[in-house]
């Protein structure tokens, strides 16, 4: 074989060789460290972190402008990782952000990035995330559902798959975005659901992962969002769950972090991309069991007439139930992914002392990785307890146990105490 | 939201970022004001653009642009320069838009909105996506909207492998280039193009290819996914092909009504027992396949009066696609006494509908022939079903075939009844995989490498299946077992991987010839005298087993020793209709749910699940691999009142009672799991009504 055929190395090559090197340093100085020092340098910096955040909802820096059409994923983003953390804001600044996502409320329906925008199901999907953060009557209150659900509607393609906002694209984000908010504030129904699980199906590659659209890639943040969505419209048996297991656990690197792509460098942020669907997998049969073993009284007659598409034909089930019964069973299984590997990571190099998490060591901070970094941390945390109610053992927290993180509903990722508010909320309502 | 530049500022520039900032500001304010206002001119426009050029997300923008051109659009309808000129600014638009960041959804969607306009032309498209694909090679964006520009004007196939090919001589790391080249061969190759076939040309220059890859770098991820791809085009057997049955053909089944006495010059293989007049009739695919029912499968046989024969898939998944399907054939019950030979012939897929998952047509039609002997045997009063299995190594006698005794493995292997008119591709892929072989071979006398060690495994692996129609032996067991035990050594994470690699190789080895299966049998000494109705048990314990394999050609045991191995699953079992007493005591069970495929072998009778560790783990990770019996909603007839009794907690026991329900059990040793208290005992005896010793205790 003509092993001189290049002997450089590609640009893809050098570069994952230099994370490779600046992580190992990072990791080698930190073995090399007294226990005590080891501990200090796992901490998780609270104070710091809370101080960039509450920095970032009072005022942004100018650089931030290229996000203005992404403001309500601001808002989400900074009040959910303050709410990972256990802490909250002032009232006025809660007020504050109820109002401002207010005004890019449309009056026909569903949020758009900045007053005066169209809506966007992303923007959406932030705008209604972060009011549920925030909690409480006038936030909740604040949300139209029946103009919310309109445009959904006005959003669903008749070929089944949705559109990011009026004219735009069709992909698998657009889908879980829509799927998850009309699961969340209990609108989602048939008409919503209609072949959309055809859609993503289509879109799982022979690698295992879910891509964008079909075609595409197998990619961590699109099959992360195809397979929440396919479990909250209970089509997730449809998948090649096999294939998806092995793709997603081959993406977890030496480094410990995630990849999002096949060859690609990691980044904290599939901390929570790649890391929540495992979380989801974790629940997912227990769900499954549970629906088959005891079917409710309420809920008619489960025949077995129609079994072409298993479980899901044979018994109708509350579409709307789905993402709180998720989360009321136990968790029945061990993290399928190195837990603590990914945890290290994330700490020591995706933490910036100084407040705020980054993609790698070398790259600035931001809110976008702050958020899924403390989302993928709060994930692994919690991946060996067994049901929501007990906390973690001490050995599953990597650091001081005061690094501990607030646990959150993994379809949606919400914090789960504000989940159940809103849960309880918009069931009444 | 990913990816976005994320410089920190630095103080000098903040200066200069506020001013921007403002005018970002006021570009926002004038838009939105023009938008709402429903202002189209040629100012609004610029404003926008510019309002574009700095922040591309604005998805608002893009949608207010669409709108602008509809209206212009609308005015300047018979002139067609000014519909180009229109066109032309809103690409310029665009691109500026990409230059700022590549990866903003809405400038990519509105440039495909642009061209389904009918506006640009390839060239120009695909110079710029190659600016766009150079600076970033990953960007998926850019690699969609190739896809979108090739399809739209129907650019060929060809030239867009040929432009991986080229992204690849730039950069072998780039996985989103195989990855399409792979998209892009399948069609090819499907549809035959010119110089895509024949299918054997176009891949022996891909494996070319992803050489140089390999062996430039053999730690990079790309070029090995592609080779396992790869890999899979070469040997799968795209058709459906039956591979095995039972009975087998040319066989000769002794069919017994009553106690088959120990009768030596019967064959023990080829003897079933039927209280029922019922024989299972078994077909075993390489593949899940459907459509198996009584037109895609004629049997002719005297007995096969009843109307049509009624096909079931042995799936656990509750799907209507399975690898192993069965159906019974009726023998009426006054015949069973008589002493006569019924011939039954089986002729598969002479109609067509049987469909391979993959959408595969059964195309080779086949049949086979067996002979049903009936026997009378007087029924032994003494003899009746009082009696327990036990499973001690004292009771076991190696089995000494009789000579002229059929052999259990003798044309097990259905293939020699299809006629090969692939000749000239099967020695293509056994040359290919030759080559490869001895290519990884000497990639590993250089250097050692785990993903070229299971490389080659599944090379080996590839190259003996190839050949096991006409070999006499799997050539190169040996040294597959060595690679993953190797393997198990170097890479421990992946240990339970390689370790059911080996099991599946090993068990291979063991079934291949009739010498080697023989020095597994052995004779049971109650075997005449319980519910076995042919003393014959294949007894494969301690082989530190972690999976079942080779199920194929073990379709004829009726009594199973697989204890004291490492078994986490028990899938495939299913397909062995026959078996009435199986031992998998002392394995790594570690859930009922592991026991799912057990639902569906009707005839068990003694099953010994004693020390493995049901309810040991809160955890049971077998959910993941094997398909769950939950799935199988098989009707479920939950009946409260049936077992809700006492204390005993259905939510604890459920999955039990989904497996042992429906169950016809005698005898179940349990004993030594953490799950099994007395409280569970006693729920097992309520379910299981058939049950007459438990944990060697005889119940009532």
């Amino acid at each position: 074989m003509d092993s001189s055929a290049s002997q450089t190395p590609t640009v893809s090559q050098r570069d994952q060789w230099m994370v490779e090197h600046r992580i190992f340093q990072i990791y080698d100085f930190f073995g090399g460290l007294p226990r005590k020092a080891q501990s200090a340098m796992l901490e998780l910096q609270r104070e710091n972190h809370m101080e960039y955040l509450i920095k970032g909802l009072k005022r942004l820096e100018p650089s931030f402008s290229v996000l203005d059409a992404n403001r309500p994923w601001l808002c989400y983003w900074i009040l959910h990782s303050i709410a990972l953390l256990g802490e909250c804001v002032e009232p006025e600044l809660e007020d504050n952000v109820v109002d401002f996502l207010s005004h890019c409320q449309d009056p026909n329906g569903g949020y758009g990035g900045g007053p005066g925008q169209m809506p966007h199901l992303a923007t959406t999907y932030a705008a209604v995330n972060a009011l549920i953060t925030v909690g409480g009557e006038r936030s909740l209150s604040s949300i139209n559902r029946e103009k919310l659900y309109m445009f959904l509607r006005r959003m669903k393609d008749p070929s089944g798959p949705f559109r990011m906002h009026d004219a735009g694209e069709i992909d698998v984000r657009a889908c879980y975005t829509a799927i998850s908010v009309a699961s969340f504030l209990n609108i989602l129904d048939n008409e919503l659901v209609q072949n959309v699980g055809d859609y993503i199906v289509r879109c799982q590659t022979y690698e295992g992962g879910i891509a964008g659209e079909p075609g595409a890639e197998a990619h961590g943040g699109y099959t992360f969002c195809g397979f929440a969505t396919m479990i909250l419209i209970n089509e997730a048996n449809r998948l090649d769950l096999a294939g998806l297991l092995d793709w997603v656990a081959f993406r977890q690197g030496k480094e410990c972090g995630f990849q999002g792509r096949t060859n690609k460098l990691i980044d904290s942020c599939y901390s929570f991309w790649q890391g929540g669907v495992f979380a989801l997998l974790q629940r997912f049969h227990s769900t499954l069991d549970e629906q088959l073993a005891l079917p409710h009284s309420g809920e008619g007659d489960c025949t077995n007439d129609s079994q072409k598409t298993g479980l899901n034909a044979s018994c109708p089930v509350n579409l709307n139930s789905i993402g709180y019964n998720f989360i009321k069973q136990p968790a029945e299984t061990e993290p399928l992914f190195h837990s603590l590997a990914l945890q290290q990571y994330i700490l020591l190099c995706g933490q910036d002392i100084e407040g705020g998490m980054r993609d790698k060591p070398g790259k600035g901070r931001d809110y976008y990785h702050t958020c899924y970094s403390l989302s993928g941390l709060s994930g692994c945390q919690y991946s060996s307890a067994e049901d929501e109610d007990s906390p973690p053992l001490p050995s599953a927290v990597m650091g001081p146990y005061s690094n501990l993180l607030e646990p959150i509903h993994p379809l949606f990722n919400v914090v789960l105490e504000k989940y159940y508010e809103a849960h309880e909320f918009f069931a009444m309502s | 939201m990913h990816g976005r530049p994320r410089t920190a500022p630095k103080p000098e520039d903040s200066a200069d970022s506020a001013a921007k900032a403002e005018k970002l500001r006021s570009l926002q304010s004038q838009f939105l004001s023009n938008h709402h206002n429903k202002i189209y001119t040629k100012e609004a426009l610029e404003v926008n653009a510019k309002l574009l050029e700095i922040n591309p997300e604005h998805y608002t923008a893009w949608n207010y642009r669409k709108l602008t051109v509809e209206h212009r659009l609308s005015e300047s309808e018979p002139d067609p320069d000014s519909v180009k000129s229109i066109l032309r600014e809103e690409l310029r638009v665009v691109e500026s838009a990409l230059k700022q960041n590549y990866k903003s959804y809405g400038a990519w969607h509105h440039r495909k909105w642009v061209l389904n306009k009918g506006h640009s032309s390839i060239d120009h498209e695909m110079g710029l996506l190659d600016r766009f694909q150079k600076v970033d090679p990953r960007n998926f964006h850019a690699w969609n909207y190739r896809r979108f520009v090739a399809a739209l004007m129907n650019r060929s196939e060809v030239d867009e492998l040929q432009y991986t090919t080229d992204m690849i001589n730039t950069n072998f790391s780039n996985y989103s280039a195989w990855h399409n080249r792979s998209i892009l061969l399948s069609n090819l190759l499907k549809t035959k193009v010119e110089g895509f076939f024949p299918k054997e040309k176009v891949l022996n220059e891909e494996y070319e290819l992803v050489h140089q890859a390999l062996f430039t770098d053999p730690d990079d991820q790309s070029g090995w996914f592609y080779h396992l791809w790869l890999l899979d085009q070469t040997v799968k057997a795209d058709a459906p092909v039956l591979i095995s049955s039972w009975p087998a053909h040319d066989s000769n089944l002794i069919l017994s009504g009553d106690r088959c006495l120990d009768d030596c010059y019967l064959s023990a293989f080829n003897t079933f027992h039927s209280d029922s007049g019922k024989i299972p009739l078994i077909l075993y695919f390489n593949q899940a396949v459907e459509g198996v029912n009584s037109s895609t499968i004629s049997v002719e046989s005297v007995f096969n009066t009843k109307g049509e024969l009624s096909w079931k898939p042995l799936s656990t998944n509750n799907s209507e696609t399975a690898q192993v399907w069965v159906t019974h054939l009726n023998y009426p019950e006054e015949k069973l006494h008589s002493s006569e030979a019924y011939p039954v012939e089986v002729r598969v897929g002479h109609s067509q509908g049987i469909i391979s998952s993959s959408g595969f047509r059964y195309n080779q039609p086949s049949r086979f022939a067996f002979k049903v002997f009936v026997r009378s045997v007087e029924k032994d009063p003494a003899v009746h079903d009082g009696e327990m299995i036990s499973w001690g190594d004292e009771n076991f006698l190696l089995y000494e075939a009789p000579p002229q005794e059929s052999n259990p493995l003798v044309s097990l292997d259905q293939l020699n009844i299809k006629d090969y008119h692939e000749q000239t591709s099967s020695m293509w892929r056994a040359e290919t995989i030759a080559n490869e072989i001895a290519l990884f071979r000497e990639l590993l006398s250089v250097i050692s490498c785990k993903i070229g060690k299971l490389t080659l495994a599944r090379l080996l692996v590839a190259h003996d299946t190839l050949l096991s129609p006409c070999a006499k032996k799997m050539v190169h067991s040996e040294e597959v077992i060595k690679l993953y035990s190797d393997l198990m050594k170097l890479d421990p994470p992946h240990f339970q991987y390689y370790k059911d690699e080996y099991s599946l190789v090993l068990l291979q080895q063991l079934t291949f010839s009739r010498e080697s299966l023989l020095r597994y049998c052995f004779r049971h000494r109650d075997g005449a005298s319980s519910f076995i109705s042919n003393s014959i048990c294949l007894r494969l314990n301690n082989l530190s087993l972690s999976r079942m394999g080779s199920i194929e050609r073990l379709l004829w045991v009726q009594m199973l020793d697989l204890s004291h191995n490492e078994l986490q699953s028990i899938e495939g079992l299913e397909a062995m209709q026959l078996l009435s007493c199986l031992n998998l005591s002392d394995n790594k069970l570690s859930s009922f749910t592991a026991l799912g495929p057990l639902i569906l072998l009707k005839s068990l009778k003694a099953l010994d699940v004693s020390r493995n560790e049901i309810g040991l783990h809160s955890i049971d990770t077998t959910r993941y691999l094997c398909s769950s019996p939950l799935s199988h909603t098989e009707e479920i007839d939950w009946n409260r009142d049936e077992i809700v009794t006492g204390d005993v907690n259905l939510r604890n026991y459920w999955e039990a009672f989904l497996i042992f329900r429906g169950l016809h059990l005698t005898q179940l040793d349990i004993v030594g799991n953490a799950i099994a208290d007395e409280k569970f005992k006693s729920f097992l005896v309520k379910i299981v009504p058939t049950l007459k010793w438990l944990d060697g205790g005889e119940l009532h």
